[in-house]
């Protein structure tokens, strides 16, 4: 496993947790083109990692995100028209979604996420939030679209509270409790400074279970949010039957009995792919 | 436009469109029902209307089809019986096609078809006193458009549990909050109007042609699966590339005063 190494990410490993950290916290993690690169890079290392079994990311700093480099857009002679053609063919790569990566991910929020902040939190599993974190989405503010990262909480979270976000744009921010209550996110930690131990403590219960069957989970999960109920379900048949026959399947209940725990298969890229 | 069952009114940037039959709780008759759709298309077309707000006069928002007409004068409801059939409605916003926001304000009872207006709003409020219903179920009429468009935007088995338990039970405002039925709740009740018009004149602080194509993605979002719905959200976003209102908004911002956003011209869409 070769590591690479990143200016404007801090990738790292806790045990079987492998943390992606937004670290330009002096631009309040704001993704300029090279940090956009970075990402593709990081989620594919940790994602390829064997001894990662699951991935926590968040921010240095009192921002966990908030978006593109706007100074970058207005500065650097191409603006946004730099990722016109990724945008017309829909081919992102900053979060896990978008590079397909089928380990479970966990985005905690420290702080600030605003704007194109709220791309990894529709694309994340799980949500963790500080209590001191601030939600709000000020693209029509600034006379900008609010699109992709709305249309992924639409579908997982109550659709109002995402409308009125994206209508208020800057004028109005919403609480961690409030994104608690309409399950935005799961868990508010208090006080905020808890978060990483909180965030390591999750992914460390999550780490125990088997890796292989959490992939199909993921991918049946995420399958389901791209059809109607009954093909949702037929899509999900297929990842449940493909587990069948594994050797986790005989090592779960045989752990359970022994009273021990279980010694997973490694997931193997060939897991990764699916039934097909 | 002059209305018998409507008002609709400016103040400032936001356009109300006021259910106007208090003695009725707001039911909607043959003429609300034709008059419905010039409202929604006189505040659309207005360049000054930045946001609608929604509400009703008296103690309901609105209670649905007047039964009353339905039962004494069916003829008069005729045009609406093919509309329902054929799945084209003209009562709400998004029935036709208004990609201004749209805010209801539920100021009382909001029972049945009063839904639609809930289901198919950008954002609502509602008053601490309000509260829902779906008695269609309770007189052995379908419960189907206002559900289902509620089903996609906030948990499936309150809406469930309300379609069948029909007139016997009410959900308050207060739950409706809990489950991100609404986002805002108004105590005292009377301030709703206040709280509508200044939840709407930070909204229309917002780029018009920005907001117009926010909403078409993010409706449009309902009708596909996720990856289709973010590519056409991807062409939604790419549209305003180069957009006067993306100078403005940073150089406004940067300048700290207002934004002095382009008037809609409808060449935003994509």
């Amino acid at each position: 496993m070769t590591f690479s190494s990143y200016e404007f990410l801090k990738v790292e490993r806790h045990g079987p947790v492998g943390w992606l950290i937004n670290n330009r916290p002096d631009q309040l993690n704001a993704m300029n083109n090279a940090m956009r690169d970075e990402f593709e890079t990081a989620w594919k290392e940790l994602d390829a990692d064997p001894a990662v079994r699951v991935i926590v990311h968040t921010g240095e700093g009192r921002a966990f995100q908030t978006g593109v480099d706007v100074t970058e857009i207005a500065s650097d002679g191409v603006g946004m028209e730099r990722y016109r053609e990724s945008m017309e063919t829909f081919d992102l790569r900053f979060t896990s979604w978008h590079n397909q990566v089928w380990k479970p991910v966990i985005t905690a929020v420290n702080g600030l996420c605003a704007g194109g902040a709220f791309h990894w939190v529709a694309d994340a599993d799980i949500v963790l939030a500080a209590s001191d974190a601030q939600f709000f989405d000020p693209h029509v503010s600034v006379g900008q679209v609010v699109s992709i990262e709305a249309i992924g909480l639409m579908r997982k979270m109550p659709v109002e509270a995402v409308m009125r976000m994206a209508f208020v744009g800057r004028h109005e921010r919403m609480s961690a409790q409030r994104a608690y209550e309409l399950g935005m996110v799961s868990q508010v930690v208090d006080p905020p400074e808890n978060l990483r131990d909180e965030a390591q403590a999750l992914a460390e219960k999550i780490a125990k279970n088997s890796p292989a069957a959490m992939a199909a989970t993921k991918r049946a999960l995420w399958g389901a949010l791209e059809t109607g109920l009954t093909d949702a379900c037929r899509g999900g048949a297929r990842e449940l039957v493909s587990m069948w026959g594994h050797p986790d399947q005989t090592e779960g209940p045989l752990a359970f009995t022994e009273k021990r725990d279980p010694d997973w298969a490694e997931l193997t890229p060939g897991d990764s792919d699916g039934p097909g | 436009m002059s209305y018998q069952t409507l008002k609709v009114e400016r103040h400032g940037a936001v356009g109300w469109l006021i259910f106007d039959r208090p003695a009725a709780a707001n039911a909607m008759d043959a003429t609300m029902l034709d008059e419905l759709e010039q409202a929604w298309v006189e505040l659309d077309a207005d360049p000054t209307v930045r946001v609608i707000v929604n509400t009703g006069e008296g103690k309901a928002f609105q209670t649905g089809v007047d039964v009353v007409q339905l039962s004494r004068d069916p003829q008069a409801m005729r045009v609406q019986s093919r509309r329902t059939r054929t799945a084209t409605l003209k009562l709400t916003a998004w029935h036709n096609q208004v990609w201004k926001p749209v805010i209801a304000a539920v100021n009382g009872v909001c029972a049945g078809g009063g839904l639609h207006f809930v289901a198919d709003a950008d954002i609502v409020i509602a008053a601490a006193n309000a509260t829902f219903l779906d008695p269609h179920v309770s007189v052995g009429q379908v419960t189907a458009y206002e559900a289902i468009g509620l089903m996609a935007k906030m948990p499936v088995e309150a809406v469930m549990r309300m379609a069948f338990l029909g007139r016997h039970e009410r959900t308050s405002a207060q739950r409706a909050y809990e489950l991100g039925m609404v986002s805002q709740v108004v105590d005292p009740p009377e301030n709703l109007r206040d709280e509508a018009q200044n939840l709407a004149e930070k909204i229309a602080q917002n780029s018009p042609a920005a907001m117009a194509a926010t909403k078409r993605a993010l409706w449009g979002a309902l009708e596909t699966g996720l990856t289709d719905a973010c590519r056409n959200g991807a062409r939604e976003l790419v549209s305003m590339w180069g957009h006067p209102d993306q100078t403005e908004g940073p150089l406004s911002f940067t300048e700290k005063r207002d934004a002095e956003w382009a008037p809609m011209t409808g060449d935003t869409q994509p």
